[in-house]
């Protein structure tokens, strides 16, 4: 049997496989901090939302 | 180990939780407050909460134990604690759900279920179900980490349940959710200390990661029964391999995969730290840092388990048993315990020690307060005809939650054999009631009251049964013999069948029958800021 690093197929892909959803996750983190610098609407019930439209 | 020492530090790690409790207090004005801590949280205090919440010390100590007698396989848990319990977890439900909560004005899971389907039942139904359970649930937790300490390092069991009911009690009570959550935040970092170490101690007494795993694959079934681990029948293939495709070893690590790696997505008491985020970014930067923390918690616990079966080996060790009913029998629980005692230095066991005790307060403080909410004011609150203030509001969580800490406490003490299985059961009966309706709930605008009821109750009584009948671990304790013998069957968790039926019930139920006009609005209304 082969091994990777001391274990086999199955269980490597798992190995790493955890490694890369954290790379992942870090990667993510990464990309909204540091180039997707967008910020969420603030939250406006709806009258507030039709002044502003009248407003306009 | 110096008792003397022990005493001193843990009063100083209960007085700054205290302090941290009187700091929460005074900042509680409002239900929101209390409920989730002002919708204040920022990315790395919701990482750490949802982690500690998440890692419990059954899981830290527990899952090394199971991983020793499985072998690395279980790191497939691994994975799917990182994919699915964060990165899933945080951008496909946390998201909607912190932006639908603020829009429905729900502070609970039960609350936003009830608000966006206009049903106070719908919410006090589900209050119940989760606070029942949940104090189940805590005893377990409190049960295995009581009797981890008594076996371990010869503390008494009573006192280990009244020190970790009193201290958690009186910070989470007092404090609510922020309390809950700065105090996550310290016992994280004392849990990540403690892992690193051990972890890191592992390795490097074994030559690091290639050898370490290369001497784990050496070892033959007969040198795994030189030792008395269970691993020798438990892993045919050695620690480093996955098991025979559909043998009893791989069927039980199948139902634990899916049992507890999609079972995440529908806690409750995990689903309220996406409601504490500040903003939408605070959701979003809270992934990275809390990919990090469950990789250094279970994927370094699942990492060490199996080589602990090396150490024992090289040195002589056997692996530890505990008496069940006059027979012998193997130990997982005990086996990290028993490495650290054997070749880690006294310090480190005392930082061991308190990251434990500190992956213990987390959850069980987490889970007090989701019950507290549940019984206070999902449902008793709701079933008084005038609307209380939020001062009355948070009165009734606080005595509810007083209520279900004594109860936890009193089970605990007298635990039913009922409570020592509930570790097995709540995950999965949290998945198969609330995850179909609470995704279709987020993603699916025709999703109605009627298919929401019969999804939820489905999944709900399914489980049930499936627990009191079938299921391997259950089943015997509760009817004698499970109805069914086949082992490809029993062992599954019920998720792999409750789950798709909750889902074919509440779409198929939800298709057939139609929102009245209140119930379109509402959901126009919750759907608005998506």
């Amino acid at each position: 049997m082969i091994l990777i690093l001391g274990m086999d197929l199955g269980v490597f892909i798992a190995w790493i496989g955890t490694l890369l959803a954290a790379a992942l996750c870090v990667v993510y983190g990464l990309y909204y901090s540091l180039i997707k610098k967008t910020e969420e609407q603030p939250v406006l019930p709806k009258k507030q939302e039709k002044k502003q439209e009248e407003e306009r | 180990m110096d008792m003397l020492f022990f005493v001193v530090l843990m009063a100083i790690f209960a007085a700054v939780f205290i302090f941290l409790g009187y700091l929460g207090y005074k900042r509680t004005k409002t239900a929101e407050d209390y409920f989730v801590a002002g919708r204040t949280m920022g990315s790395l205090i919701i990482a750490f909460s949802y982690g500690a919440t998440f890692i419990s010390a059954v899981a830290l100590i527990g899952f090394s134990g199971i991983a020793s007698i499985y072998g690395h396989s279980i790191l497939w848990l691994a994975f799917l604690n990182i994919f699915v319990g964060i990165f899933i977890a945080f951008l496909f439900y946390g998201l909607r759900t912190r932006k639908m909560g603020l829009s429905l004005k729900a502070m609970t899971l039960p609350e936003l279920l009830g608000n966006r389907f206009k049903s106070v039942k719908l919410q006090q139904i589900s209050g119940l179900i989760i606070g029942v359970f949940m104090v189940a649930y805590t005893s377990a937790v409190f049960l295995a980490i009581a009797s981890l300490f008594q076996v371990t390092f010869g503390i008494p069991y009573w006192v280990c349940v009244v020190i970790f009911t009193v201290i958690v009690g009186i910070y989470l009570i007092v404090g609510g959710l922020y309390a809950v959550m700065w105090t996550h935040a310290i016992q994280a970092i004392v849990m990540l200390i403690g892992m690193i170490i051990l972890t890191i101690g592992i390795y490097a007494m074994l030559g690091g990661i290639g050898p370490a795993h290369e001497a784990a694959a050496a070892l033959t079934p007969a040198n795994l029964t030189s030792i008395g681990s269970p691993a020798a029948s438990q892993a045919p293939n050695g620690l480093t391999s996955m098991p025979p495709l559909l043998s009893q070893p791989f069927m039980m690590l199948l139902t634990l995969i899916f049992g507890v790696g999609i079972g995440v997505l529908a806690q409750p008491q995990l689903i309220i730290r996406y409601l504490t985020a500040k903003n939408e970014k605070a959701l979003r930067l809270a992934v990275p840092y809390g990919a990090i923390f469950i990789l250094l918690m279970t994927f370094f616990a699942f990492s060490i388990g199996p080589l602990c079966n090396v150490l024992m080996y090289q040195n002589n060790i056997m692996y530890p048993v505990k008496d069940v009913a006059g027979v012998m029998t193997a130990n997982p629980d005990a086996v990290i315990p028993t490495i650290i005692n054997e070749f880690f230095p006294a310090w480190f066991i005392l930082i061991f020690l308190f990251a434990i005790l500190a992956a213990a307060m987390s959850t069980a403080a987490a889970l007090f307060h989701t019950a507290g909410a549940a019984i206070g004011r999902d449902v008793y609150e709701k079933s008084i005809k005038n609307r209380s203030s939020p001062q009355k509001s948070i009165l009734i969580t606080r005595i509810a939650t007083f209520i279900i800490v004594i109860a936890t406490l009193i089970i605990s003490l007298n635990p039913l054999d009922v409570v020592a299985f509930m570790t097995a059961f709540f995950f999965g009966l949290m998945a198969c009631t609330f995850l179909a309706p609470y995704t279709l709930m987020l993603y699916w605008r025709r999703t109605n009251r009627i298919g929401v009821w019969i999804g939820m109750l489905g999944g709900f009584l399914f489980t049930m049964a499936w627990y009191i009948l079938i299921y391997f671990k259950t089943a015997p304790k509760i009817i004698g013999t499970p109805l069914i013998g086949n082992y490809m069957i029993n062992m599954l968790d019920p998720i792999f069948i409750g789950l798709p039926l909750s889902f074919l019930l509440t779409i198929l139920f939800s298709s057939i029958t139609k929102q009245d006009k209140e119930e379109e609005a509402i959901m126009k209304k919750s759907f608005e800021n998506i």
